[in-house]
């Protein structure tokens, strides 16, 4: 039986996701959580073999969350979940080095499978993606169409994004460069902020919410 | 008073008192006569203060010149800053006549020597004095002549020309009433000039203010077009133009060499828009390099293209927001026509700095306005996320919870399930085409798929569905992307063209390690002839050249399937 654990601050979601996964016969939900906040503390309490978790998330960024989950437990095995589209959705799940992603179609069965297949040890993201993906971010970042304002990546930035591609978690890639985990996560929120991942996941939230509150 | 009003005595010891009777009343005449003149003076110095309009002005002095030393002939002549006459106006000649006789004097002969001495030329037969250059030959014969000349301030203005008087001879009272009357002369016109100039300063100001109103009003985005547009409807110019750097980005680095025609409205203006010319050494590029006012006199040309007409005097008027030079206007009037003085200078400097303050203001509420879309186009998109996606996603898998646990209902579940994730796929590229805006170069794959679709959406006469399935934007850059997007285009053209199609579908997919992009139409039906058309042997070509294919094929239930792939790099891209 495997053990699944969900992230989605969406109750409707997580509801249908968890009849589809308790219909199977060797797939259980042990638990769930509605944001980054109180995923950990859960998540340790009923260890799981995969958790499927949301991209967006109300008080925080998925992809954090799921560096954060490695690298405190390598052996755990992370799905994204996403409404986002393909491009976004394969980003994200490099970025926080999952182990794959889906996206929140209904038909075919990719949640179900793919979840069997991450619990098997494959990966669900095809050779040579990472590598599209820092080929992309540097375009994006160093392109002149991109904002003046947001500066190039630093050196160390690319040499967290490099290991980010070759799946490293954050404790390895602070053992790598010699640094410390906590400062590893501020790079990655940094690399973050600077594609616009962060705009586009929580921020724009947030950014939204607080405007109001002032008004 | 009448000449046979006579006093008269019976006899000679009266005589002498009868003479000195008589040569009282002679000379009482005398000063009523000189009276009569001098209330005629002061008539006509009434007539010509009370005019404002600096052309009635001048008009009405030549008339009571004419008038007041009662001759058959009289004229003004302006003179022009080089010295020669610039305006002539003439009284006592007619129209017809005036055409007969040929182009007006220029200031040479007697004419130019009032010019010259700045002091009254008196003369019982012009004929005879040496200065003089004669008559052209249908020219009415003129004798007797006064010159006087008309101060404005201390500068000589003009003079007063006057021919054949009905007395036979100017007489030294003559030229003393008339050096009175170019005297008030000489003030009436400067205040007609001070008028002149209040008048247009309020015309300028309207036209700004128009122009200012017509820009924060947001009613027309072309902010150059309203200014030359005002302009040309204030100022007498025969041709506005506003030019602009060729390359902004060049223009900034302060090395670009050719101006381009934006606008241009008057003679010809419409043959100038669009051409460019070399930006050294012409006139926008002194006002440019300067960033004030540049004038010519029409030996330097404003727009110096092949083929554009002449034109008289210019001014350059560099156009700027904050720091950027937007272009500069260029304002005309025709050969020959009046320069343009120093309050039209000064005023039309206002005018171009505060067009440059209006434009900013204008851009910066674009700019606002752009801001506010994309704010609302975000909150949509993240609405469209946050809740519309979620809810459907989860309710598609409740009922799919329900198909299983109850076969019985399983078809029609999934029919109801795929109608879902179509609704969500389109939401899904709904919320990409919101959040990324971003056009022109380096814009994404999808982005400009999208805007192709749009731009071929009159042609089609309906708006094609668009789908994307995989990480397009990853897999597909450079060479591949631009061919994806000249493919799309061209496909979505055959079935514009031949198609008649009243519904069309286009996916984008990766399907493994190649990219397939479909077009689906329900039209009549692939044509022979057109299979084999060059336009479709070309995106055969593409395909190939990428290791892939493409197959045009009816559709069972009608229509036509239009599919191209192509194999995606493995490491396509990386460093």
């Amino acid at each position: 039986m495997t053990r699944v654990f969900l992230v989605d601050d969406h109750e409707i979601v997580r509801r249908g996701i968890a009849e589809l996964i308790d219909a199977e016969r060797d797939l259980e939900v042990v638990g769930e959580a509605d944001s980054v906040g109180r995923a950990p503390a859960r998540i340790a309490a009923t260890s799981p073999e995969v958790v499927v978790l949301d991209v967006r998330l109300p008080d925080g960024s998925g992809i954090d969350l799921c560096r954060t989950l490695k690298s405190s437990n390598p052996e755990l095995r992370c799905i994204m979940l996403t409404a986002y589209d393909d491009d976004e959705a394969a980003t994200s799940a490099v970025l926080a080095g999952a182990d794959g992603y889906v996206l929140k179609d209904i038909r075919g069965q990719n949640l179900l499978e793919g979840i069997r297949r991450v619990a098997r040890g494959e990966s669900l993201l095809p050779r040579g993606l990472a590598a599209k993906v820092v080929a992309s971010v540097g375009a994006s970042v160093g392109a002149p169409a991109s904002r003046s304002d947001e500066p190039d990546l630093t050196l160390r930035e690319r040499q967290v994004l490099e290991l980010i591609a070759d799946g490293l978690t954050n404790r390895q890639i602070g053992e790598r460069l010699e640094l410390a985990e906590k400062t590893v996560k501020n790079y990655v929120s940094g690399l973050l902020a600077k594609l616009g991942m962060e705009r586009r996941t929580q921020a724009a939230v947030y950014g939204a919410e607080h405007r109001q509150r002032e008004r | 008073m009448p000449e046979d009003d006579r006093l008269a005595f019976p006899d000679a010891p009266r005589s002498e008192l009868e003479d000195t009777l008589h040569d009282l009343v002679a000379h009482a005449e005398k000063v009523l006569r000189t009276q009569g003149r001098l209330r005629h003076l002061l008539r006509a110095n009434r007539v010509i203060v009370e005019q404002l309009d600096l052309d009635q002005v001048l008009h009405r002095i030549a008339e009571a010149a004419v008038e007041l030393v009662d001759a058959e002939y009289g004229a003004l002549g302006v003179i022009s800053p080089d010295g020669g006459l610039e305006r002539f106006l003439h009284v006592g000649i007619p129209d017809a006549e005036v055409a007969r006789i040929g182009p007006p004097p220029r200031g040479l002969g007697l004419l130019g020597a009032v010019i010259d001495t700045a002091a009254p030329i008196r003369l019982a037969h012009l004929g005879e004095d040496p200065r003089s250059a004669g008559f052209p030959a249908a020219h009415p014969a003129m004798d007797a002549f006064l010159g006087v000349p008309i101060r404005v301030r201390d500068e000589v203005f003009g003079n007063l020309y006057l021919a054949n008087p009905r007395a036979g001879a100017f007489t030294a009272e003559d030229e003393e009433l008339v050096s009175s009357l170019a005297a008030s002369a000489g003030i009436a016109i400067e205040n007609a000039r001070l008028y002149d100039a209040t008048l247009r300063r309020e015309r300028w100001s309207v036209a700004l203010a128009e122009v200012t109103q017509a820009l924060l009003s947001g009613a027309d985005d072309n902010a150059l077009a309203v200014i030359a547009e005002r302009l040309a409807a204030v100022v007498g110019a025969d041709l506005i133009a506003v030019v602009v750097p060729d390359d902004p980005a060049a223009a900034l680095a302060e090395q670009d060499p050719t101006l381009r025609v934006e606008i241009a409205r008057g003679e010809g203006g419409a043959d100038l828009v669009g051409r460019s010319f070399a930006r050294a050494g012409t006139l926008a590029e002194r006002a440019l390099s300067t960033g004030m006012l540049a004038a010519s006199d029409g030996s330097q040309p404003g727009i110096p293209v092949e083929g554009a007409a002449p034109l008289g005097p210019t001014i350059a008027l560099p156009l700027r927001a904050a720091e950027e030079q937007l272009g500069v206007l260029l304002v005309s009037r025709a050969v020959g026509a009046a320069r343009f003085d120093a309050a039209e200078l000064e005023m039309a400097s206002d005018f171009a700095s505060q067009a440059g303050v209006a434009i900013e203001l204008s851009r910066a509420r674009a700019d606002r306005e752009r801001l506010r879309i994309i704010d609302d186009r975000s909150r949509i998109a993240r609405d469209l996320h946050d809740h519309v996606i979620q809810r459907l996603f989860g309710s598609g898998l409740a009922l799919q919870a329900v198909a299983s646990r109850h076969p019985e209902v399983r078809e029609s579940v999934h029919a109801q399930v795929e109608a879902i994730d179509a609704a969500i796929a389109e939401i899904r590229t709904a919320i990409f085409a919101l959040a990324h805006d971003d056009r022109g170069e380096g814009a994404s794959l999808r982005r400009r798929v999208l805007d192709v679709v749009a731009e071929s959406t009159p042609a089609l006469g309906l708006r094609p569905r668009v789908s994307f399935a995989g990480p397009i934007d990853l897999h597909a850059t450079g060479a591949l992307a631009d061919d994806v997007v000249a493919v799309v285009r061209e496909t979505l053209a055959n079935v514009a063209r031949h198609a008649a199609a009243s519904e069309v579908e286009l996916a984008l997919a990766i399907e493994g390690d190649r990219l397939a992009v479909t077009v689906d139409d329900d039209g009549v039906g692939v044509d022979p002839g057109v299979a084999r058309a060059s336009g479709l042997a070309n995106l055969r070509e593409r395909a190939l050249a990428h290791g892939g294919d493409f197959t045009l094929e009816a559709r069972d239930d009608g229509g036509t399937r239009a599919r191209w792939t192509a194999e995606i790099a493995e490491e396509e891209g990386t460093t």
